[in-house]
Parts: structure tokens; C-alpha cells; sequence
């Protein structure tokens, strides 16, 4: 695996520039959906319960645990004019193809059955989800996935610095940890670099362009959704 | 129609208070020094600011008196007669009456007969509304001229007998606003050197997000009545719900959210960072000096931090006045010249309102 050395300062092209300025409102628009979805109002609230942090885990786990398939197959289809990019898109799911292990046993930690979480089917939102981020995969060259790292890998961010702290003053969370949330607060200078490089790496065409910010709106409409259908089936699957 | 801002005033009450002076106006609470103050005033960087309320807690200057002594040095500084202006836009946080609207007391110190009235109402960004009214009115041609006037008295609020009679310590703010007037003289026409508004726009996210900084809620957050539901307003009182309070957590919300829009500006044409000149931010920069920066300054869309201008660290953060206040002295200063490109940008936490103003300076012909 060979990844481009991480340069110091890149500037970016214009049509880059813009895209990056389009990528942060989308990103701000899916911070304000998400803050209207009920579980995360809750959190916000300080009426987050254990329950609830259980169920957010069960719900979550499907989605990452298919994360790496679109990750990997949004990899091969990348053609031989942008290996460079395929070499990225390789080591990105080759780092997170086991995060799920850590979320199950956050889940079996904060009190939840192994076996129910392992066996729980995607929630229609995490349907919706995973078949919109492979069947742009499966698209030859798909640059636009571009929009859906920046979208999980906010989340990531957000999950580590502000969800974690705020699931961590919980009273009743008993042996509960969030390691799973905490995981992805390490990001520093070089990621943002390597976002950077991708950035005016892929950024080629209006069309690309288009494409990168669309798949940022979609992923961040499905990825509240996921979150919103917590609540839609909260008697027919207990938590715990 | 164009319209001007062909003069400013303002009002400060009393001498400049510095940090280890604040106790001694605002009291002790429960005769102990406060273990969060420094952190917070470091954080804010104020080191002055102005109280109307001597420190045997008198009231001094009441709110309307400070917007009328801001109106009188804006218009002593104009050629345009008193009786001459049209319309008087009003803002403040809380008059010292509930009511009537605070332009009608504003107004009865004013030599201002049948004029034209308006009272905003919200927290820091309700004087942009005011201007706005102003601006609008100006532009459909209903008016020649308008006076707007913003004053906040919030020192009252601060008083150490108010924590002790509501048992708990919201005292955050307490270390954060003060007292304070500005007005601006609004003209369809140019007079001398002055700046032409180009354009204001506002954006609201209460849709999104709960409320940050309020004044009516009790201490209990699972008690969802609001002050006036309470039997007496003492009882109101002793359960908090007549202190002024700040959820901290959610602040960071207001920087994303003033980048948010400005973005938005870009997109639709309005703003061309890169022409700014100057940038008055109702809001201590160094809250910006985060990563989200980076990502504006990578994107083409951050504004260099020596286009940024505030009196905040002198002048205290005196609320919806505080950018009238600011504009004032930043033209007393002589800082603008013909043809520059002035930004005005009020984040309001309250819930979460962001206001921008544009404009340009000019200098009349002859």
C-alpha cells in the first residue's frame, strides 16, 4: 500500500476551492438535520438514557460493518488512470474493516446481548444507506464517494468529540465505554492534508464536482434517516 | 433607492470598569469570589467594560436614557434637525418597562413628533433587525431618514442579590455583558463621507437547535413552565427562571453556524471575500481561530485576521448595542477610506440567528 506523501500546503484550484466551501455547508446542513432527530435531541437534552445509547449502537452497527464493502468496492472500481486514488480508497478500508468488533463490545459493555446485535437486521434507513453508497461504488471512477468520507468522517469526528463526552456523564451507563465513539477523535493536521490532496486530486470537472456534493447531500439525508428510524420501531425491537 | 448611514453615536456609562473591578459594582455572590470568572474573562479577553448601576446597585442611567444620550450624539454629530427624522428604529434585550415597546420611551426624550416607530425584539442581533426596518423603509421611499437606536442594561440582571435569591450560580454571562448604547442615522441620499448599505441579510436555525441564551426558564430543566406560568414572580424567581443563563455546550454552534452563512452569501454572489476590507464581528475573533478556519482559508473564503476589527475588549460586550457601538468607533477612528468595503456580522446565541450588513463607504459630491 502506497499512499502520496502528505505535503505541507497545498493549494487548491478554484473549482476545488469552491467544492470544499459547498462540502462545509452540506456538512452544516446535515449537523442541523441530525440535530432535529429525536435521539440526538435527547442527547442534547441530557435525556439520553442507557437504553438509548443502546439503541443507537444496534442501529449503528449494520452500517459500519457494511462500510467497508462499499469502501472496497468503490476501490476496484477505480481504472488504471486513477490508481493513485484507488491506492487511497484501499488503505481507508483496510483501517476500518474491523471497527465494528470494537462496537459490539461497547454494546455487550453497556449491557446488550451479543447474539441480538449480530443478528440484527439493517433499519430502513440503513437499507436505504448502504444500497445508495454501493451502487455508486459500482459506477466506473466513483470520485463522488469523495462526499460520503466527508460526511461519515465528520460524523466520526463529531461521535469522538461531542457525543462521547456527553454519553460518558450519563448516570446510569454502568460499565459502558465509548470506544467506538472515541476512536475517530484522533484525526489531526496530515488528515486534513490528505483530504486536501484528494480534494485537488479528484476535483477535475464541474461534473465531478456536481457528483462529489451530491452524494455528500444524499449520504447525509440517509445517514438521519437511520438515526430518525430508531425511533420508528422502538417496541418491536428491544434493546437489550 | 440607496440608502446611507450618514452618522453614528454612542453612549457608555460611567468609567471603564476593569476586570478586578467587577465584584466591587456587581457584588459578591453570597459574599465569595467567583472561581470561574478569570477563566471566563480570559477566555473573552474583556478588560473594560461599563455599568450603569453605581455599586450600591442604583440605577444611574436607565436604558432609554442611554439610547437617547446615544441618539443625541449621533445627531449632533449630523446636519439633519431632530424634528426632521422620519422613523425611529428600536432595539434592546429588555426595556425598563415589559412594555410598551422600548422606541416609544426612546422616543419621549427625542425631540421626534409623529415619527415613524419600530421595536425589535431578541437579543444581540435584534438591532440588525432594526437597521433592517430602517433600511427597508428608507428603500421603498415611505421615509427620507431613519434613526436607529440599540441600548442594553443588563448589569441589573447581575446584581449578586439575584443569584442569592434564586440559590444557583448561571453566572457565565455575568462575566460577559455589560452596559451600553449606539445609534446610526439612516438617509436616502449621501451626506459627506458615509457608508451606503449595500445590502442585510439574516439567517435563523431555532428550526434545528434548542435554546442557548434565555431569560424565563427555571433552573429545573424537566420543569417546562416559563416565568409568567408561576403563581407569583417571587416564587418564578426562587426557582431561577428570572436569571439570565447560557448553555456553554452549545456556543461553538454560533461559529459554525456565522461561517455557515457567510458561505451561503458567497454562493449567491453577495459577498466577495476577497474585496472585504474590513470586518466588524460581534464576537471575539479567537473563537474562530480553530480548524474551521483553516478550512475557510483552504477553500478561498477566510477573511485575513488584520481585516478584523472589535472594540469588544474595551467596550465590554454590551449586547445588541455592541456592533452600533463598534461601527461608531471604528469611523471615529478614521479606519475606512472612499471605495473600502465594510462587513458587519452579529452571531446571536440566543437561538442561534446570524446577521450580516454590507456596505460601502462613499464620499458625497460637494
Amino acid at each position: 500500500m502506497s499512499e502520496p506523501a502528505a505535503p505541507t500546503a497545498i493549494e487548491l484550484s478554484e473549482l476545488a476551492q469552491r467544492t470544499l466551501r459547498d462540502l462545509l455547508r452540506a456538512w452544516f446542513a446535515f449537523e442541523r438535520r441530525l440535530a432535529r432527530v429525536p435521539i440526538v435531541q435527547r442527547l442534547h437534552a441530557g435525556t439520553f438514557t442507557r437504553d438509548d445509547y443502546l439503541r443507537l449502537l444496534l442501529n449503528l452497527r449494520q452500517q459500519v460493518i457494511e462500510g467497508s464493502r462499499w469502501i472496497s468496492r468503490g476501490a476496484s472500481s477505480f481504472d488504471r488512470h486513477h490508481s493513485d486514488i484507488r491506492s487511497i480508497v484501499i488503505g481507508h478500508a483496510q483501517a476500518e474493516h474491523r471497527d465494528y468488533e470494537v462496537l459490539e463490545q461497547d454494546y455487550i459493555d453497556a449491557g446488550g446481548d451479543a447474539e441480538q446485535i449480530r443478528n440484527r437486521p439493517r433499519n430502513p434507513g440503513s437499507e436505504a444507506l448502504h444500497g445508495y453508497l454501493m451502487y455508486r461504488a459500482g459506477e466506473p471512477n466513483p470520485c463522488g464517494l469523495l462526499g460520503a468520507m466527508w460526511i461519515i468522517e465528520g460524523l466520526g469526528e463529531k461521535m469522538a468529540n461531542d457525543w462521547a463526552r456527553r454519553i460518558e456523564e450519563i448516570k446510569d451507563l454502568g460499565a459502558a465505554r465509548t470506544r467506538f465513539m472515541r476512536y475517530h477523535g484522533a484525526n489531526d493536521g496530515s488528515h486534513m492534508n490528505k483530504l486536501y490532496a484528494l480534494l485537488q486530486r479528484v476535483c477535475t470537472s464541474d461534473s465531478i464536482a456536481a457528483d462529489i456534493l451530491t452524494v455528500a447531500t444524499v449520504v447525509g439525508r440517509l445517514y438521519a434517516l437511520q438515526l430518525e428510524e430508531i425511533d420508528n420501531d422502538w417496541n418491536a425491537h428491544p434493546a437489550a | 433607492m440607496s440608502v446611507y448611514v450618514t452618522s453614528t453615536g454612542a453612549f457608555l456609562p460611567g468609567p471603564p470598569i476593569n476586570n478586578d473591578e467587577i465584584e466591587d459594582v456587581l457584588g459578591l455572590v453570597e459574599g465569595r469570589k467567583s472561581r470561574l470568572k478569570s477563566r471566563i474573562l480570559k477566555a473573552n479577553g474583556i478588560q473594560t467594560r461599563h455599568f450603569a448601576i453605581d455599586r450600591e446597585h442604583r440605577t444611574v442611567h436607565s436604558n432609554a436614557a442611554m439610547g437617547i444620550a446615544a441618539a443625541k450624539a449621533c445627531l449632533a454629530a449630523s446636519a439633519l434637525p431632530e424634528k426632521a427624522v422620519g422613523m425611529l428604529s428600536c432595539a434592546t434585550t429588555q426595556g425598563d418597562l415589559v412594555i410598551p415597546g422600548f422606541g416609544s420611551m426612546v422616543q419621549s426624550g427625542l425631540d421626534m413628533p409623529e415619527v415613524e416607530l419600530h421595536t425589535s425584539h431578541g437579543i444581540c442581533s435584534s438591532a440588525a433587525m432594526a437597521v433592517k426596518a430602517a433600511f427597508n423603509t428608507l428603500r421603498v421611499a415611505d421615509q427620507r431618514s431613519a434613526l436607529v437606536v440599540a441600548s442594553e442594561f443588563s448589569s441589573r440582571l447581575f446584581k449578586h442579590t439575584r443569584y442569592e435569591a434564586a440559590g444557583g450560580h448561571a453566572e457565565f454571562l455575568r462575566w460577559m455583558l455589560s452596559d451600553g448604547a449606539g445609534a446610526w442615522l439612516l438617509e436616502a441620499a449621501p451626506r459627506g463621507r458615509c457608508l451606503r448599505i449595500d445590502w442585510i441579510r439574516s439567517f435563523s436555525h431555532a428550526d434545528s437547535f434548542p435554546v442557548c441564551m434565555s431569560i424565563g426558564a427555571p433552573t429545573d430543566k424537566q420543569d417546562t413552565r416559563t416565568w409568567q406560568d408561576f403563581p407569583t414572580y417571587a416564587e418564578a424567581e426562587a426557582a431561577g427562571a428570572l436569571l439570565i443563563r447560557q448553555d456553554v455546550r452549545l456556543l461553538e454552534n454560533v461559529v459554525k453556524l456565522g461561517v455557515d452563512g457567510a458561505l451561503r452569501l458567497i454562493e449567491e454572489g453577495l459577498l466577495d471575500v476577497s474585496k472585504l476590507d474590513h470586518l466588524l464581528c460581534h464576537y471575539s475573533s479567537h473563537h474562530f481561530r480553530s480548524r474551521i478556519y483553516d478550512l475557510l482559508a483552504k477553500s478561498g473564503a477566510a477573511v485575513p485576521y488584520k481585516k478584523w476589527y472589535t472594540n469588544l475588549y474595551t467596550r465590554g460586550n454590551t449586547g445588541c448595542a455592541a456592533m452600533m457601538i463598534m461601527l461608531d468607533e471604528f469611523l471615529r477612528d478614521g479606519r475606512a477610506k472612499p471605495g473600502d468595503a465594510v462587513m458587519c456580522m452579529v452571531p446571536e446565541s440566543g437561538r442561534f440567528n446570524v446577521a450580516y450588513m454590507h456596505m460601502t463607504m462613499v464620499e458625497a459630491d460637494g
